[in-house]
Formats: structure tokens, sequence, C-alpha cells
């Protein structure tokens, strides 16, 4: 089951494996917003979390892959709650304790095998270096060096900062069903009416993305947007309400100005959803 | 309800894996290995473009942050304060709450949500500092007003306010660059009372140790100046310089640094109820009452001040001139004339009388116009004696006004429909001199707003472009963690005129 956590609104995903799975197998792309771990300071890639648009969170959880949870812990708690801290502290420095042994064996091992490696070199610098000197060769001395134990200082540790949340924490489930602070497009009429169109293009097998870069409400593409162009441009526009000739014409230049199609999505008759695509063809 | 959702922990790195990212790449591939395709067409290929590209995406994802313990510095969260407190200046952080270290999704769940920072702002945030940019929290009393900055007086105040640097403010949280980020941080998360002192402590704290003033050159209104309480501090009456028409307005900063700064927009000073006397040497009046306690320091006492003896100092020093000076006073007499030789202009004892002579001198000139043309229906547009080029006429005959943005700004009340700046941007780099006592001026901005709400009114636009000065208002809206950067610009029509 997928967790999709809600904060102010905003449906993050924390877990690598999660992403994965929601976009390779349910078609959901959503947007990186988090720093890269490996390289955090440029914006060209980003890293987790992974913020999902209200109708891709709705979905997952209509289809029963998902469930919406929200984060327990957010008020500082009273003077009463320290105790279980304690066991919690206590755990935290043991781990920390047996990482470090650990590591340290490895780094002896590996250092060790190094030694092992140029130990015949090491054995040659030495013995010149006493020839130069001028002393006797001292064969039981040359092993010195390998039985002297390593100690890793305590500062080389290496230490995880979790991009996730390591320990598991209290949270409750949230009803996308009816609006709460934390999750408020329930009911709400420009949310349900662009879910509608939302839930039909991606019926329809394509992938889609937030659109207001392009000054629609999706782009729509033709396969995984890694590889693959936006087609369109979806523009939903509810129904009864006026479109001035304006808004009209700067929409579909721009389109066609980044060579995509705009799309006006709309509730047509009998309940079905009706698409007009506009292109702007010459006189001819 | 929570026995069903089982408690679920993040990836956790074993100590080989940890040992292992010592060694792992620094460099981030491209996005799309080669050009996009076009349709998907079920070929080999796009498949195995798609699947290589993808493989590289999840791998990137999966990387954890690791750090030698070494070059963490431990940073405790403090909710109460809603501070982060750093051990140590400088450096990648931990950061820990109650001994336990915070993940970075816990860190999201618990310092944004105490109502400070929004998830908005701290993307927003986040994304400029990845650009390189400092961020600091804007906070609207600490602007120096572009009359202050011409007075220099922005530099007085800031320099003052250095001695107040561990001062404890515990109605403005102000929360540090709080998440840990792997490679090397540069000193942003610095220890909160330095900064506390630095962004938005500077007109506040002048008043607090009583000894400074600033100077406001105000015209003071010589009708109403008789026997109101004066603003005259007796402890500034030391100066050595006498104000001729200048007034020490240390008691509003007095106001200022009680109301610590909370982040909402200050009054200024209220000119209605704060009046100047009038310290001329046509002003009889030489005994100023005591000043209003309100408007003083706290631990400054005022006193009523008899100021004979400062009237019979004012203006004695003659005005010596250089001959250069001397010279071109010569020059100027022969066809300049000052304003005040004029008897009837002498006669007038204030403003409002010195424009009804104005006004009846031109109509006295307007007297003289040919009947032929101003007696019709329709009139000449422009009097011979108000256009002297053809740039002026044009200015008078225009129909489109040129207008600034801040027309008009200084007099729209205060509701701004919620928005409010947010956040001040300056560059770093070496041109921009940015430190942290005296930031100088930014480079925008930002008011954060999400992508679906409302274009701003004409009516709020002024209003932040007023509270910024003469800074661009950046909008950094944001559609579901996507960013885009909005601004006004100012721009003028050409003039078809060579002027």
């Amino acid at each position: 089951m997928i967790r999709i956590h809600v904060l102010e609104g905003a449906a993050l995903v924390w877990s690598a494996e999660d992403a994965r799975e929601i976009r390779e197998r349910f078609r959901l792309v959503g947007t990186l917003v988090g720093a890269l771990a490996r390289k955090p300071r440029q914006n060209a890639r980003l890293g987790l979390p992974l913020q999902l648009l209200p109708e891709e969170a709705r979905l997952l959880a209509e289809l029963g892959a998902a469930v919406l949870v929200r984060g327990t812990e957010t008020q500082p708690p009273a003077e009463g709650e320290e105790p279980t801290q304690a066991a919690e502290v206590e755990a935290y420095q043991r781990e920390l304790e047996e990482s470090y042994q650990e590591q340290q064996r490895l780094a002896g091992a590996e250092r060790g095998a190094l030694l092992a490696q140029l130990a015949e070199r090491i054995a040659q610098g030495r013995a010149r270096r006493r020839e130069q000197r001028g002393e006797t060769p001292d064969t039981v001395e040359d092993s010195g060096l390998l039985d002297s134990p390593f100690v890793l200082p305590r500062s080389s540790m290496m230490v995880q900062l979790p991009t996730a949340r390591q320990r598991p924490g209290r949270v409750e489930q949230v009803d996308w069903t009816s609006p709460s602070p934390d999750w408020p497009h329930a009911g709400r009429p420009a949310h349900e009416a662009r879910y509608r169109v939302f839930r039909e293009l991606w019926g329809r097998g394509y992938y889609l993305s937030g659109g207001s870069k392009f000054g629609g409400d999706f782009l729509v593409y033709p396969g995984d947007p890694l590889r693959f162009h936006a087609h369109y441009i979806a523009l939903c526009c509810p129904p009864g309400a006026p479109l001035p000739l304006r808004a009209l014409v700067a929409a579909a230049r721009l389109g066609t100005g980044v060579k995509k199609t705009l799309l006006l999505c709309s509730p047509g008759t009998g309940g079905a959803l009706a698409f007009t695509s506009l292109q702007w063809s010459g006189l001819q | 309800m929570e026995a069903e959702l089982e408690p679920r922990a993040g990836r956790l790195f074993s100590p080989a894996e940890l040992v292992a990212t010592r060694t792992r790449d620094r460099k981030v591939p491209q996005h799309s290995h080669g050009q996009k395709d076009f349709i998907p067409d079920s070929s080999e290929e796009q498949a195995e473009r798609l699947h290589r590209c993808r493989e590289e995406h999840w791998q990137l994802l999966a990387e954890e942050r690791v750090e030698r313990l070494g070059s963490l510095v431990k940073a405790e969260w403090k909710p109460r304060e809603g501070i982060v407190e750093l051990k140590s200046p400088a450096g990648s952080i931990q950061l820990f709450y109650r001994d336990l270290p915070l993940s970075i999704q816990e860190a999201y769940e618990t310092l944004l949500s105490q109502g400070t920072v929004s998830l908005l702002q701290y993307q927003v945030f986040s994304h400029l500092k990845r650009l390189g940019y400092i961020v600091l929290r804007f906070c609207p009393s600490a602007v120096p007003s572009q009359y202050e900055r011409q007075l220099n007086l922005d530099s007085y105040c800031k320099s003052s306010g250095k001695r107040h640097h561990k001062r404890k403010r515990s109605s403005s949280p102000w929360l540090q660059d709080k998440k840990p980020k792997a490679s090397g941080n540069p000193p942003e998360g610095e220890g909160t009372p330095e900064k506390a002192s630095g962004s938005c402590g500077g007109p506040s704290h002048p008043a607090s140790g009583g000894s400074c003033l600033s100077q406001m050159s105000k015209e003071s209104d010589p009708a109403s100046g008789e026997g109101e309480s004066a603003q005259v501090p007796t402890d500034a009456v030391q100066l050595s310089k006498p104000p001729s028409r200048s007034q020490a307005q240390a008691g509003d900063y007095g106001k200022a640094a009680g109301d610590s700064c909370s982040c909402t927009h200050l009054p200024r000073w209220d000119f209605t109820r704060i009046a100047f006397p009038n310290m001329a040497s046509d002003c009889p009046h030489t005994f100023l009452p005591q000043p209003d306690e309100r408007l003083l320091p706290e631990n400054v006492a005022g006193r009523e001040a008899d100021a004979t003896r400062w009237r019979k100092l004012v203006n004695q020093k003659r005005e010596k001139l250089t001959r250069k000076e001397r010279e071109q006073r010569e020059r100027e007499s022969r066809y300049k004339s000052s304003v005040n030789a004029d008897r009837e202009v002498r006669r007038c004892s204030n403003w409002q009388e010195y424009k009804e002579l104005l006004k009846q001198r031109r109509q006295r000139r307007a007297g003289r116009r040919p009947s032929h043309l101003w007696d019709q229906p329709v009139t000449p547009l422009v009097k011979p004696d108000q256009v002297a080029s053809a740039a002026a006429v044009l200015q008078q005959i225009s129909v489109l006004q040129p207008s600034h943005i801040l027309d008009g700004a200084s007099r729209l009340q205060e509701d701004t429909e919620g928005m409010k700046i947010d956040f001040s941007v300056y560059q770093a780099d070496a041109v921009a001199n940015f430190k942290k006592n005296n930031p100088g001026k930014p480079y925008a901005r930002m008011c954060v707003r999400r992508f679906d709400e409302q274009i701003p009114s004409l009516r709020a636009v002024k209003q932040l472009a007023y509270q910024s000065e003469d800074v661009p208002v950046v909008f950094a809206l944001v559609d579901n963690g996507d960013i885009a950067f909005y601004s006004f610009k100012e721009f003028k029509l050409p003039v078809d005129i060579y002027n």
C-alpha cells in the first residue's frame, strides 16, 4: 500500500520505492521537490519528496492503491511525555555504537588488505632506508606495522541523514472525500472538474503533469515525460462559464508557440466529457 | 484507524553501505539521454532508452545523505522558541529533537507545521537557496525608507544595533535553514540571536540604549507650533550644532522597540498627533513643555526646557563662501533674483498666503488674453507662457499620463488582501557585499502565492511596492511543486519628440 503524506494540502511521497511504483505501475508522474542527495545545490535535478497533484493522489486513493496519512506528532508534547523518549534515545545510541564498531572492523579489514598488497614494497622501502642509515636488517620489525590495532576515529565514522522517517511514528489516515485542513480539496468545484478531466485522459493511456508552465491545467504526454514531449495543453473549462475570445486566442497562440495543441475540456451533454482541440492553421 | 496502519520505517543503510558511500560518484547525469522521441512506437530502442533513463532516475532517488560524523554540526530543534539552535556555527547540520535525530520527512512535518513558515514558502526558499541566493525573512519595520537612506540613517541604526547581539526575541520565531544538506552548507545556519539583531533589529534597538538619536528634518508648521508638546527630549539639546529646523525623533524609535518586531507593518510616525514647535527667531515662544512620555524611551526622562539661550545661538555663524561660489553668486545676481527679495512674498506669513499670491499673479497675467481666442466656445489648449518647447506642448495635451507604480501608494490603507512580502533575496557575489549586520539593498523581494489564487489587484501591487520601496517585488507562484517567478516591470512609452 503506497503511503501518501499530506501536509497543508500537498501530497508528498517520501519513499523511493513508492515513487517508482507510482510512476511505473500507475503512469503518474508528480514533481520532485526536494534537494538531490548527491548534489543538493542545483535545481536541474531534484530529489525526494515527490509531490503529487491533488488529482493524482485522489486517483491513487480511489483505486485503492494508496492511503492518505497525516503525521500526528506535530505539536510539542506535554511535559509528562519524556520517559517514552528515553528508550528510543537508548536504542539510537546503541545502533550508533554498533555501526561504529562494524565500520571500524570493515575499515580495519580494508586497511589490512591494502597493507598486505603493498607488503613487499613496504619491506623493500624499509630495507633500503636501513641500508642508507647503516643499520642491520631486522626482519622482526617488518611485520610490526600489520599488528598494530587499527582505531577508527569517531569523527571519521559515516552517519546517514535519512530522508524518510526512520522511527515508525504515529500516523492517522486522512479521508480524501471530506475537506480538512490538511486536505482541503474535497468538494471544491474547481478540483472536481479538474479531476474528471484528469481521470478521463489518464484512462485513455496518457501521462499527465501540471500545466501551469504553459498556461493550462495539464500537460498531456503520449509516453513517459522522461522520453517524450507533451502533445497537448489541456485547459478545463467549467460548464457555463464565459470564455472570452481574448483568452482563447492567447491560449491558442501560446500552444502554437511551443508546438503543442490546445485541448479544451468541458463536461458535455449526457455526462460525458467533450474535448475540443485547437490548432493554428493558415488561411488555406 | 491507527491499528490498520502499521508503522513503517524508511530505508536504513547498513554499515557496509555507509562505508561504500565514500567512493560514490559525485556527478549527476543529465535527464534524458539524447533527444526526446516524438511518439511512442513500441520499438525496442525506445523501450531500452526509457528503461535506462528510469533506472538512473531511481538510482539517484534511492541515494541517501551520508556524511562523516566529524563534519556534522549538532543542531537542536526547540519548538517552544521556534528556533533551531546550532552548537557551533557553520557546516552541515544534523538536526536533533529531544536527543533523537530527525529525518527530512520529520523535519518537514514538525518544523513546517508550526505555522510560521508554510510549505509553499519553504519550497520557494529552498529553490532560491539552491541557486545560491541569500534569502532572509522580510521585516517591514526594518526597511529604511528612501528618505532615511538619503540622510544616511540606516547605517547609523545598524551600527548601534550591534550592541544587542544576544537579545532573545520571543514573539518572532526565526527559523534557520533546517534541512541537513549533504555537501557543505555555507554559514547560513548560524546562531539565532545574531540573526535577530541583524535583519530585523535595526531600528528597534537604538532607543533601548537611550542615548542614540536620529535626526529627521521635517518642515515644521509654524502656525501650529505654539504651546504643543515638544518632541525634543532634553538630552537632545546637548548637540554641538543646534538644530535650526530639525527635531530629534528618538521617541518614535522607542515606540518601535516596545513593539518587538513581529513582522507586521509598524505604523510610522503619526504626524497628526506629533507637533513641532517653531524655534525660529520670529516666534517668541521659547518655553518648551515636557515631552509626552509615550514617545520617549524607558530610561530617558523628559523635562521642560527654556530655549532662549539656544535661540541666541541659532544662525550665528556667518557663511563663508569660496571664491568660486562668490563669483558664481555675482554672475547669477545679474539675472536671478531671490524669491524672498520680493516684498509681497515677504508679507506672506505662511504657505497658504503665498499660494494665494501666486494665484492672484497668475490671474492678473491671464487678464491680458485676446478675446477672439478665449471668448469662443472652443479655447486654446495651451497658453504661451505655459509652454516653451514641443515636448511641453505634448505634455500639456497628452491624454494618457505616465504613471508610476508608487503614485498614490502612500495613501492606501493597510489591507493588502492577505498578501505580504515574505523574503528579501540578496545576491551572494563579491559585488553585493552582503554582511549579516549590514545586508545592503536586496536584489528582489518575494511574495509567495499559490498558482491558482487570484491575480493581485493593482491596489495590492501598489501596497507591496510601497512596502518594498525601490526594490522590485517578485511574485513566486507555486503550482504543486513547480515554481514560476513573475514581476511587473516599469517601462516608459517612447515619445516621438526630440527633447
